[in-house]
């Protein structure tokens, strides 16, 4: 048994380097203790669904698999594996797809899946991403995601159940000459045929393992928290300014301490692929001060900028729209970044988090321009949904088991002014600038950055804890909440095709390496 | 609209009556002999910011070029080739509302001059053989054609002011990831003041006349 837990501690300290790794080390961890201890039962339904595409309402057959423990212990977390949805959507949905002009779509799926156990009930979101699928030209079009999902840890006795809720399917739409397609993305928002309400994906009863006396095998879990306990948390929150570790990135291109930005196979250029750093602060007004976002790669493809003449050809409306990701390591996230706060009864708390991003990435940007004053201006909308990760906690320079599933339970969002147009909880950053001849133009420049700032709420957080612990309530009472103002500095792009030595490193990476302001 | 117009025109007549009777006398015989003093090599420094336009407006703050004057003959008559041209630098590029704009010159552009003025000293004339390429970002595209210009003996500054229609957007490269706010039918502009200076530091002088 001592074995047992000297492994387990090594993984949980092997969770902090990447999620990637950590859930294959969970995965790892969790299945000889289930398997030995109680197997495993495999869900594969299919359930009726309505979809809201352009053309109205269609249905649709949504199809979930995964592995589920067969039985379940209190404290014990419930790690459902092997998570595949599909969607089929009807021919009358590629017909939409296709009168937007899209030739592929790049799907991801946000699943709300229902968690009850003794009456009390949780949600948790189940992401899943794939590859591009290419549009048939006939018949319907079945789009495949995979991803990880939160664990769950049961607080009552009872059987806990899974129910399948809403699904959105966001899709990222390309032509067939590469270029995006209407506005390049579209939100597929899915719903449970009536027939499909209320049926539970799976039940895994309660019983059957016997607890570890030393405790779980091997603590992978973090808890979506059935269970509602209105109980104290907050008496240990403590309203302290925090402390900010300011890892400041260096200003100089030479010295080069910025993480990769670069194409490469797996995410190959365009002629429009620009590469760019944003790095900035990002308050959280609950401890009045701010938490530094480390200087991030994002992948952008420009889109055209089109303008649209006045009536009376005196200038016109310029617009542009333009798609990106954030890039590390292959994934669409930051770095990992750490914050210390001085919260949980006055002491030093450090978490290690993640920003990761859960839809597409765009780029909004409306002006206009006169021909007769030259007088210009352009205000650009950045909007990304950003999943905050707390992948370690350290309190007083002791570790505290998060779990591998310890997150926001939704995604950081603004107050949206055209949510009918971009739907779904997502940040939102505006960068303006104006320019008038002769005079140099000023503010955000679209292509060669500046300073993007906005306002976000940090929603609760979910799937925190290990070892018996629930960590959510701590999390959410000292962090989520709205009001936190975001500024974010963009560097310099590079465009990776066009290759400018005074915007490009030899191996096209920008060269530009911003800033953070306060 | 229509109005608007008709108003113009009226205005636009006015004017060319007025710089009609003003010019007659020395308009009357165009200049063929050109003579440049001193000739050789000289150097071109912007004194106010530049402004190029394709559609939107573009901002250089520095812009510099050099080359070679020369006395001529004939009407039009090249009295400078300008063999380098810079718009924008490493440290301050151009820049536009959609980010910094790099300005590559293909040389070499020419210095015409086709009409002089005894009463005043200047020359006007246009920059020709203009070809750049430029790009924004991912959107890239080339422009040639000639812009108008005027010298002043007195201050040695060339102010170039091109009317739409002089400069165009090359269809051949096209221009690629512009949108519409850049396409061959897009009319580029390019405004801003130079100072001249010859080799030895003067100011170079350029007199017309018809013999």
């Amino acid at each position: 048994m001592k074995g047992h837990r000297a492994a387990a501690t090594q993984s949980s300290r092997a969770r902090a380097r990447g999620a990637v790794i950590g859930a294959l080390v969970v995965v790892a961890a969790l299945v000889p203790a289930t398997a030995t201890a109680a197997g495993t039962q495999e869900v594969d339904a299919e359930l009726p669904y309505l979809c809201a595409l352009p053309s109205g309402k269609l249905p649709a057959q949504v199809r979930i698999q995964a592995v589920f423990p067969a039985r379940t212990g209190p404290g014990e977390p419930v790690e459902p594996t092997g998570v595949t949805t599909s969607v089929q959507l009807p021919a009358e949905a590629v017909a939409d797809l296709a009168a937007l002009g899209a030739a592929t779509a790049r799907p991801a799926t946000r699943l709300t899946v229902g968690v009850a156990q003794d009456g009390a009930t949780a949600e948790a979101t189940w992401r899943g991403t794939a590859e591009p699928v290419r549009l048939p030209g006939s018949g319907p079009l079945t789009l495949t995601t995979t991803g990880d999902v939160a664990s769950v840890t049961g607080n009552g006795e009872g059987d806990l159940t899974f129910s399948a809720g809403s699904l959105a399917v966001d899709l990222a739409l390309v032509t067939a000459d590469g270029a995006t397609a209407g506005t390049g993305a579209l939100t597929v928002d899915c719903s449970p045929a009536p027939a499909a309400e209320r049926e539970p994906l799976v039940t895994v009863p309660a019983g059957g393992a016997t607890p570890d006396p030393d405790g779980p095998p091997a603590s992978p879990g973090s808890s979506a928290s059935p269970s509602a306990r209105p109980d104290g948390s907050e008496e240990r929150q403590a309203d302290r300014a925090p402390e900010v570790t300011p890892a400041v990135p260096g200003g100089s291109a030479a010295d080069r301490e910025a993480p990769p930005c670069r194409y490469d196979d797996a995410h190959p250029s365009t002629s429009a692929s620009l590469n760019a750093y944003i790095t900035g602060y990002t308050n959280v007004a609950k401890l009045k001060g701010a938490s530094l976002l480390p200087l991030s790669c994002v992948l952008i493809e420009q889109g055209p900028t089109d303008i649209e003449l006045f009536p009376d050809f005196t200038g016109g409306y310029l617009t542009q729209h333009s798609t990106g990701t954030l890039r590390h390591q292959g994934r669409a996230q930051t770095p990992p970044f750490e914050a210390t706060f001085l919260t949980f009864g006055f002491t030093p708390t450090k978490a290690t988090m993640v920003l990761e991003q859960t839809g597409p990435m765009t780029m909004d940007a409306h002006g206009e321009t006169s021909f007769l004053t030259l007088y210009t201006e352009l205000e650009t909308r950045v909007r990304v949904p950003l999943v905050l990760r707390v992948t370690a906690l350290e309190v007083n320079g002791v570790p505290l088991e998060v779990g591998p599933a310890c997150r926001t339970k939704g995604p950081l969002r603004s107050p949206e002014p055209e949510p009918a147009k971009f739907p779904g909880d997502h940040l939102l950053l505006t960068g303006s600038s104006t320019h008038q001849p002769p005079d140099q133009p000023v503010g955000y420049l679209l292509s060669s950055g500046g300073q993007l700032t906005g306002e976000m709420t940090v929603p609760a957080f979910t799937g925190c804890g290990g070892g018996g612990e629930n960590l959510d309530r701590l999390l959410t009472a000292s962090v989520s909440g709205p009001g936190n103002y975001v500024k974010q500095t963009q560097g310099q792009t590079c465009a990776v095709q066009v290759f400018n030595p005074d915007e490009c490193t030899e191996d096209l990476q920008p060269l530009k390496i911003p800033v953070p302001e306060r | 609209m229509k109005k608007n117009s008709r108003r113009s025109v009226v205005v636009a007549g006015a004017a060319a009556a007025a710089f009609g009777l003003t010019m007659a006398p020395a308009s009357a015989v165009p200049s063929t002999v050109w003579t440049v003093t001193p000739v050789g090599s000289y150097t071109a420094t912007n004194s106010s910011n530049i402004v190029l336009t394709a559609t939107i407006p573009m901002t250089c703050t520095t812009s510099g070029a050099s080359g070679s004057m020369a006395s001529a003959t004939g009407n039009p008559a090249t009295v400078a080739t300008i063999s380098a041209i810079n718009f924008g630098t490493s440290a301050s590029p151009c820049t536009s509302v959609l980010g910094n704009v790099t300005t590559v010159a293909v040389t070499p552009w020419t210095v015409v001059a086709q009409d002089y003025t005894a009463a005043t000293g200047v020359t006007k004339g246009y920059v020709g053989n203009v070809k750049a390429n430029v790009t924004a970002g991912a959107c890239k595209f080339t422009v040639t054609g000639k812009a108008s210009a005027t010298y002043t003996n007195s201050t040695g500054v060339l102010a170039v002011s091109s009317v739409a229609g002089e400069l165009a957007v090359s269809a051949s490269p096209a221009p690629v990831n512009c949108g519409s706010v850049v396409t061959t039918a897009t009319k580029p502009t390019f405004k801003g003041n130079y100072t001249i200076k010859a080799s030895n530091g003067s100011i170079p002088k350029i007199v017309g006349t018809n013999p």
